[in-house]
């Protein structure tokens, strides 16, 4: 060791150290190439493929997260949209019930006085009839009445009576009945 | 537990067998050259080997690739990110994204060298030497730890120092590597800054030669630590029985797992500093 060492101190110390450590040209520059060689291999079938593997997986996991992200706000833009049109179809439910109800109401009350007017108008109707009938029906009474007195007037007297005395002998009872 | 007992009682008796025999046979500095007129050292089909594996773990992990990683895949994967976040908290995103493939190979590289060393066989196994007249001289093992031959130590040293500065000009131009050089650290005025000028101008000399001494002490701590390593192993098998040759140095392999893991990351680890440091004005403009 110590005459390395001194021997490392003289002028040929390189050639000392070359040929004690078997520090040869030709070996060097094989080495260099077996070196260069090894470095070819690892990146073309190794480093190359691997990193673009990974490359390609971080992409799909950014890509991933960022369709995740879209995703959400999708999915909460997607809420609030349904959230926004329930509530709008609530109100417009809630209008369209009112309205309803209002429509309801008035179409009740215009039935109702529909009703009423017809019914007012049957009344009538009726009254006019009614009124119409018992005219009719005095009339006819009136008018056999009068031919009852003139008949019993006829049989109690013997005598044959008249058209003037018939319509007095009527008008007399009647004035007498009332009517 | 009397099995660990007994194995720990013949281990420091094979121990104490070993240093009081002496060491006797050692593992010589250089790699051998395996044929005469052909530049291949055994070391160097040790790092052909390393390329071999590498390259069929990679087809086997990377040949079918899905997004959802199973088996080969998830552990290749696994192993790729980590390194990269561990560089990227280190010399941030920008050095890591270019950068990587150099360091990624430097780790990888030195790791699976470093472990096929470990296999039995490498080292022992090969055939004895005989000169011209039949005498025995020396054994010339077939394979040689990659990383205890210093001409592949020295190869990835200078080429990450090339590397380096290459980098280095391209991320902070001449002019930034000069005054990261050469500017004074600090700020002075007056006469204090004209009597800096020659200190800081002897600094950035001093500077030069530690930047280019730093591939040499990279290449020389590799070499040197795993050198030692496989010597340690050589001289605790080769001073016990050959039945009984595996014992001392079974705890050492252990160690030297963790001291193969250390050193690729020791190595990864200060290119990534030095490079980090002569850039870290550039990124400042990031």
């Amino acid at each position: 060791m110590f005459s390395f060492l001194a021997s490392a101190t003289q002028p040929n110390a390189l050639e000392t150290i070359k040929d004690t450590f078997g520090l040869h040209g030709a070996f060097f520059a094989a080495q260099v190439i077996n070196f260069f060689l090894v470095i070819f291999v690892l990146k073309k079938f190794a480093f190359g493929p691997i990193q673009a593997i990974l490359e390609q997986r971080r992409t799909r996991i950014v890509e991933g997260e960022e369709k995740l992200k879209r995703i959400e706000k999708q999915l909460a833009d997607s809420e609030a949209t349904t959230a926004a049109a329930i509530a709008k179809a609530n109100e417009d439910a809630l209008r369209l019930v009112a309205e309803a109800r209002e429509g309801a109401a008035a179409f009740s009350e215009q039935k109702s006085q529909e009703a009423i007017a017809q019914a007012q108008q049957i009344l009538a109707k009726a009254e006019a009839a009614g009124n119409a009938d018992r005219e009719r029906i005095s009339t006819e009474l009136k008018r056999e009445f009068g031919r009852l007195i003139a008949a019993t007037t006829t049989q109690v007297t013997g005598k044959v009576l008249t058209l003037e005395d018939q319509q007095r002998i009527n008008e007399e009872a009647l004035s007498k009945v009332g009517n | 537990m009397r099995f660990a007992l007994l194995t720990l009682s013949l281990w420091l008796a094979s121990l104490i067998g070993t240093f009081a025999a002496g060491a006797g046979h050692a593992l010589p500095l250089d790699a051998q050259r395996l044929h005469d007129w052909l530049p291949v050292s055994n070391s160097m089909v040790m790092v052909w080997m390393a390329v071999g594996v590498i390259v069929l773990f990679c087809r086997m992990a990377t040949g079918k690739m899905t997004l959802v990683p199973a088996g080969l895949q998830n552990f290749a994967e696994w192993a790729v990110e980590s390194l990269y976040s561990f560089l990227e908290n280190l010399m941030g995103p920008h050095l890591t994204k270019r950068t990587f493939w150099f360091f990624g190979t430097i780790f990888f590289f030195i790791l699976v060298t470093n472990y096929l060393a470990l296999i039995p066989g490498v080292g022992t196994v090969g055939w004895y030497l005989k000169d011209s007249a039949g005498h025995a001289a020396g054994f010339l093992p077939i394979l040689r730890g990659g990383n205890a031959d210093i001409n592949m130590t020295a190869a990835m040293g200078f080429t990450f120092a090339l590397l380096w500065i290459y980098w280095a000009v391209t991320e902070i131009g001449f002019g930034g590597l000069a005054k990261h050089i050469f500017a004074p650290k600090g700020s002075f005025n007056g006469i204090m800054q004209a009597m800096m000028v020659p200190i800081f101008l002897f600094v950035g000399v001093l500077e030069i030669i530690s930047i280019a001494i730093r591939p040499v002490a990279l290449s020389f701590r590799l070499f040197g630590n795993i050198y030692g390593g496989e010597q340690t192993l050589e001289k605790l098998m080769a001073l016990v029985p050959e039945w009984l040759a595996f014992l001392p140095a079974l705890p050492f392999y252990f160690m030297e797992l963790l001291v193969g893991f250390v050193q690729a990351l020791v190595f990864t680890l200060l290119c990534a500093i030095f490079l980090k440091l002569i850039c870290d004005h550039g990124d400042e403009h990031h």
